[in-house]
């Protein structure tokens, strides 16, 4: 058991080293002082005032698979051309609903 | 009670949430930060131990936080999110000693659920992104660019929606996260994702698992070298990574928390429900995990939070009992326990229930709690203000002052008590047995009054009568010198210290006379425009022997004046205002700052900031104390200097953070008091207090006073019975030694003065206690303890069967009288009428107390009334009985004698998930509820048609930030009936942080008095983060979020107290009232609680 209880890990040797223990029986309620502050730098430096994209997950999601659509097919577009002409209405309806 | 009601917080969270360590303050200190759910504690760690630095105030609740060191910096910055989807990340800046926010924002969705898990938030070990989860089927990504900046948020869509918990693995080119959660057949896995930031997407990640320990329920990263993670379970740990997979059983428990000890991550510290540590070690070879082990090292309080700190020391944080500074040691102790609790750090969570009693019968209430949870139960005794444990006392009428005098000056201890009466002076001393009694010093005058007495050098002792002051030796005795009032004058005031005196004839006479070797020689004379009322020379400038400066204070013209010494030059004159005369006045001296102390006749006190080198006064603040005159005088305890000053209401002057604080001593009304630092009795005080004399020794100079009973129990009920001076509680012990976990329900008897249990009543298998009371029932003169039960049976979703036990006690037992069974859970019992209103399931139940043929009693169902999902908190008034239910708000029954039936009258038709209520006025209720709100509603009696009257309407709302267990009428604080304050009435509540607040009920000019006040306040007090007390307090929950309305912050509008004078200007200056009323103003609130 001795070799994994050794050499705890030490950033200061002095941390501690004078610690006085307390009652046991009394546990210590101090509270530091309370920081209230009064200066300017709560707010943060501009464009560190961070939100999320506007662009809904799902949109993004669709307009991401347009783009992945639209670059294969740009090439395959002269052949099949009817074909590709005719999904773009049913894309439409489908957004209809909602 | 009213609708304007001020909340304040009287004792802060203590449930201890999160905690992490890292150079925050500055990039060579190491500091222990910790989150108190809406605080957080900074602190350093020193060879002397955890020295606290800050306690940070944070307007919201926190869900994660975290330190992180950005790209290139020296000094670690700190993650914080809130529950209500804002974070920011702050930075200490070391020169101004401030908390600068680097970064804010909102990381809502407006649509989402939010998890069920918790809120998760992580940060990359690359710092490249701040990841959180904080809705099912989403993970939000926060970007950081290459200079450390912050970028705009955007969600990723998670396939996983019961997530367990997420952390970012080390070591990986691109940021990973591993996903530990639960499919739909409740199966549990790892799954690794790579955060493709270009993409805002996932990809596949290196590696996955599946079917883990079905308790699989927390990760743990592993750094570099290693890298990979620790799945613990319930019953296996697992170290997993894309090369390597070892498994090791444990013993079944349930893993709370873990602490990283190594910076290899090869050891790692484990807290389990039953508060036992374990070390987990992962053993390896050239960078490759070879195998996992895991010890016990022992027992720590039930953790939250593990933090590594230095040097074998580790923190323990936890919200079910005291958190713990403990040291792990090399050799076990004689238990086999490697733990060693060095220091133990009071935590009043979570706060089931509590009662207000009155113990020591001194008018001033004292709150006893049930506190925390399973083996960690204990109960609290809250206490506010000093306490003086009299270690004797004598009874002595008419004392008209009092001093302590050494045998000789270089005695450490106090030999004399000399008490004064209107004609005559006695001397009291320590004989050899250490017993008080009456001796004399020939050299004093004993035929009359003393006006002041004092030790003085070479061995001598000053008395001042009306007619001399009087030079005796300390060995001898007998008088060496006398000066004599001129004849046609009588000294009137008097004062002295070790060289010199300062007395005052009538016609405004002021001698200053200096004190040798049996020599008292009159050094100054001056005449001054009007009659002294009072003087002193305090010495607190280099020599503690001399003083350079005198106070008078002045009859006629209100004023206090300062002279040099020894020619009584004028230095500073200050006027006072009002008519009230200055009756006791006082130079002192706290950490550093010396200050003028001045009571008046009324009970007020003004205090000053004294420029002894200039004499000028700044800084002039007036509070109330008491009503009757104010006898000011120093006293130390624990090497500290207080002031003690007595009058009505007794109070203690001491000085924190360089900011005057007021405490009230648990004492009726003291009239004189003395220091008594005796060898029987040291670090005592002498105290006169009706037609009493009291040697005592005070408490530890703070405001609230905490004494622990530990039960090794959860208690979850407690009652008070006056009559029979016990308490009985409803608890329940966690049975872990056998291999079938069981809980055992008891109802116990305590005697309320040792907190011994003298009685214990078993319940049944599945029983548990659910509600307890102290009555008496018409027609029967006796008091009985009533017990609300419920068999909670573990295939049964609402308890359909439970019992009310009436039990009697007799010599010191608990005698079960009656029994009633009932068909539901006994949540709630209330004394109304001389008979029992119970609360059972889904209905109000009216039981009588009937005497049998036989003589024996039983209860009698009487009437009821039905229309609850589930009434769990029921309060009464006259014949109204308010119900908070589970989820159906409030609403507003009435008895009705004629018919015997309850009816409802009126009901809140809000969804409002209650938690607690209490009524404060005839039409005036209050609840809290489980989104951590407020709320009062209106009867509307005076309602045009009936649809109007059955509607309570929302009066009042507030965002508390604290979970409410209880409400219940009473007050921490002595309260004079002829005092401002004494007259606003006060709730008390208890939280599962182990919060204590008041909730007082204002008069309307001063709500709108103090609203304009916390307006103002917003503007001065920034909130740390950027975080805004607007919207903090604003009313929120999954349906609505409304402005705070008819409730005011009390913790805000205190914080007015701790402002710079300049702050404090700039309020002034926008209110348009003076400091010194708004400081008075707010000094009054703050004697609330």
């Amino acid at each position: 058991m001795g070799s994994i209880l050794g050499g705890w890990p030490s950033y200061d040797p002095h941390n501690f080293s004078q610690l006085r223990p307390s009652d046991p029986s009394n546990p210590s309620s101090i509270t530091p002082t309370t920081y209230h502050p009064t200066h300017n730098r709560t707010l943060p430096p501009p464009g560190q005032d961070i939100s999320t994209e506007s662009k809904n997950i799902l949109i993004r999601h669709f307009y991401k698979h347009a783009e992945e659509k639209l670059r294969p097919k740009r090439a395959a577009s002269e052949l099949l051309a009817p074909e590709n002409g005719s999904k773009q209405p049913r894309a439409s309806t489908s957004n209809a609903p909602s | 009670m009213s609708i304007w009601n001020y909340v304040v917080t009287a004792h802060k969270p203590t449930n201890v949430t999160h905690s992490c360590v890292g150079n925050f303050t500055s990039p060579q200190e190491l500091n222990l930060i910790i989150a108190k759910c809406t605080r957080i504690e900074i602190h350093l760690l020193t060879p002397q131990g955890l020295q606290p630095m800050l306690d940070v105030p944070i307007y919201g609740r926190i869900a994660t936080l975290e330190l992180f060191r950005s790209h290139g910096e020296a000094q670690d910055f700190l993650f914080i999110a809130t529950e209500r989807y804002k974070f920011c990340v702050l930075q200490w800046d070391p020169e101004t000693s401030e908390l600068v926010t680097r970064a804010m924002g909102d990381v809502s969705d407006r649509i989402g659920r939010p998890t069920d898990n918790g809120q998760i938030g992580i940060i990359d070990p690359d710092c490249r992104l701040i990841g959180l989860h904080l809705y099912d089927g989403l993970f939000k990504v926060i970007p950081f660019d290459n200079k450390g900046q912050l970028k705009e948020a955007f969600n990723i869509r998670l396939e996983e929606l019961q997530v367990l918990d997420i952390k970012f693995l080390y070591g990986c080119t691109r940021p990973t996260i591993v996903v530990l959660y639960q499919d739909n057949k409740d199966a549990r896995h790892v799954k690794t994702y790579e955060v493709s930031l270009k993409d805002k997407d996932f990809v596949e990640g290196p590696w996955s698992q599946n079917n883990l320990d079905n308790g699989a329920d927390l990760l743990i990263p592993v750094p570099l070298p290693l890298c990979g993670v620790i799945i613990v379970g319930e019953e296996t740990i697992v170290y997993c990574s894309a090369t390597a997979f070892k498994a090791i059983p444990i013993r079944p428990s349930i893993t709370r928390a873990y602490g990283r000890v190594d910076a290899d991550g090869s050891r790692y510290l484990l807290g389990d429900h039953a508060g036992l540590l374990h070390l987990l070690v992962i053993t390896h070879e050239k960078e490759k995990v070879t195998g996992l082990k895991i010890e016990l090292l022992g027992e720590t309080s039930i953790a939250s939070t593990i933090s590594y700190l230095d040097n074998a020391f580790v923190y323990i944080g936890s919200s079910y009992g005291d958190s713990q500074l403990i040291k792990l040691n090399l050799q076990p102790d004689a238990k086999g326990s490697y733990v060693e609790v060095l220091e133990r750090y009071v935590n009043l969570g979570p706060i089931v229930d509590f009662c207000v009693v009155d113990l020591e019968r001194q008018g001033q209430g004292q709150v006893v709690t049930c506190s925390g949870a399973y083996k960690d139960g204990s109960l609290r005794i809250v206490r506010n203000g000093i306490g003086i444990n009299e270690q004797a006392s004598v009874e002595l009428q008419g004392i008209k002052g009092m001093w302590s005098l050494r045998s000789s000056t270089d005695d450490l201890y106090d030999t004399f008590l000399v008490v004064s009466f209107i004609s005559e002076t006695r001397i009291l001393a320590m004989n050899l047995e250490d017993e008080l009694e009456e001796t004399e010093i020939e050299g004093f005058d004993s035929q009359v009054q003393t006006l002041f007495s004092h030790d003085a050098v070479y061995n001598q002792l000053v008395q001042v009568t009306s007619s001399s002051v009087r030079l005796v030796s300390s060995i001898s005795r007998e008088l060496r010198n006398e000066w004599k009032a001129p004849s046609g004058y009588s000294v009137n005031v008097a004062t002295a210290n070790a060289t010199q005196v300062l007395l005052a004839t009538g016609g405004g006479h002021l001698v200053y006379l200096e004190i040798g070797d049996g020599v008292l020689s009159e050094v100054k004379h001056a005449q001054l425009e009007y009659e002294i009322s009072c003087l002193d020379i305090n010495p607190i400038g280099e020599d503690p022997n001399y003083s350079q400066l005198a106070v008078v204070g002045m009859w006629t013209d209100i004023s206090v004046q300062i002279f040099s010494l020894p020619d009584l030059n004028l230095i500073t004159k200050e006027h006072l205002g009002g008519e009230i005369i200055p009756r006791s006045v006082l130079l002192c001296s706290f950490e550093g700052l010396s200050y003028l102390l001045c009571a008046l006749g009324d009970g007020h006190l003004l205090s000053f900031i004294l420029n002894l080198g200039t004499g000028e006064l700044t800084d002039r603040k007036k509070v109330s104390l008491g009503t009757q005159p104010i006898i000011l005088r120093t006293f130390s305890s624990k090497n500290t200097t207080h002031v003690f000053a007595a009058s009505d209401r007794p109070t203690v002057i001491y000085s924190s953070n360089k900011k005057l604080l007021y405490s009230n001593v648990n004492l009726k009304e003291v009239s004189h008091m003395c220091p008594f630092n005796s060898a029987a009795f040291p670090d005592s005080l002498a105290i006169a207090k009706e037609g009493e004399l009291t040697i005592g020794t005070i408490d530890d100079i703070q405001k609230l006073h905490i004494r622990s009973i530990t039960l090794g129990e959860h208690a979850r009920r407690i009652c008070h019975q006056e009559q029979t001076r016990t308490f009985a509680i409803c608890s329940l012990k966690y049975n872990q030694a056998s291999a079938e976990e069981s809980e055992m329900h008891f109802v116990r008897l305590l005697d309320d003065q040792t907190f011994d249990c003298i009685s214990t009543y078993p319940l049944d298998t599945f029983e548990c206690g659910c509600s307890i009371l102290s009555c008496s029932f018409s027609d029967d003169s006796n008091v009985y303890y009533c017990v609300g039960t419920a068999y909670v049976l573990p295939e049964e979703n609402e308890p359909t069967k439970g019992r009310i036990l009436v039990f009697a006690v007799e010599d010191g037992k608990l005698q079960l009288i009656a029994e009633k069974e009932t068909k539901g859970a006994v949540y709630s019992l209330n004394a109304f009428n001389g008979k029992l209103l119970a609360a059972i399931n889904q209905k109000i139940q009216l039981y009588k107390w009937m005497l049998r043929d036989d003589g024996t009693r039983e209860l009698q169902s009487e009437c009821g009334h039905h229309g609850h999902i589930l009434a769990l908190y029921v309060q009464t008034r006259g014949d109204f009985i308010v119900v908070g239910d589970l989820m159906k708000s409030i609403s507003l029954l009435i008895y009705k004698h004629e018919e015997g039936a309850i009816e409802e009258r009126a009901r809140d038709y809000n969804a409002n998930w209650m938690s607690a209520v209490e009524i404060l006025d005839d039409d005036i209720y209050l609840g809290a509820e489980n989104n951590f709100n407020l709320f009062t509603v209106r009867k509307n009696s005076e309602g045009a048609t009936d649809e109007e009257r059955a509607r309570l309407e929302v009066v009042g709302e507030y965002h508390l930030g604290e979970f409410v267990n209880r409400f219940q009428h009473g007050s921490l604080v002595m309260r004079l009936p002829d005092s401002d304050v004494g007259q606003i009435p006060t709730v008390i509540f208890g939280t599962v942080n182990g919060v204590i607040g008041v909730i007082a009920s204002l008069p309307h000019e001063q709500y709108l008095f103090l609203e304009k006040l916390q307006s103002n306040l917003r503007k001065v007090i920034k909130g740390v983060g950027g975080l805004s007390h607007e919207h903090w307090r604003s009313f929120y929950n999954e349906k609505k979020t409304v402005d705070a309305r008819n409730f005011l912050d009390g913790d805000l509008i205190e914080s007015f107290l701790d402002l710079s004078r300049a702050r404090m200007d700039d309020i002034s200056k926008a209110m348009g009232v003076s400091v010194e009323e708004l400081c008075k103003r707010v000094e009054e609130l703050t004697r609330l609680h």
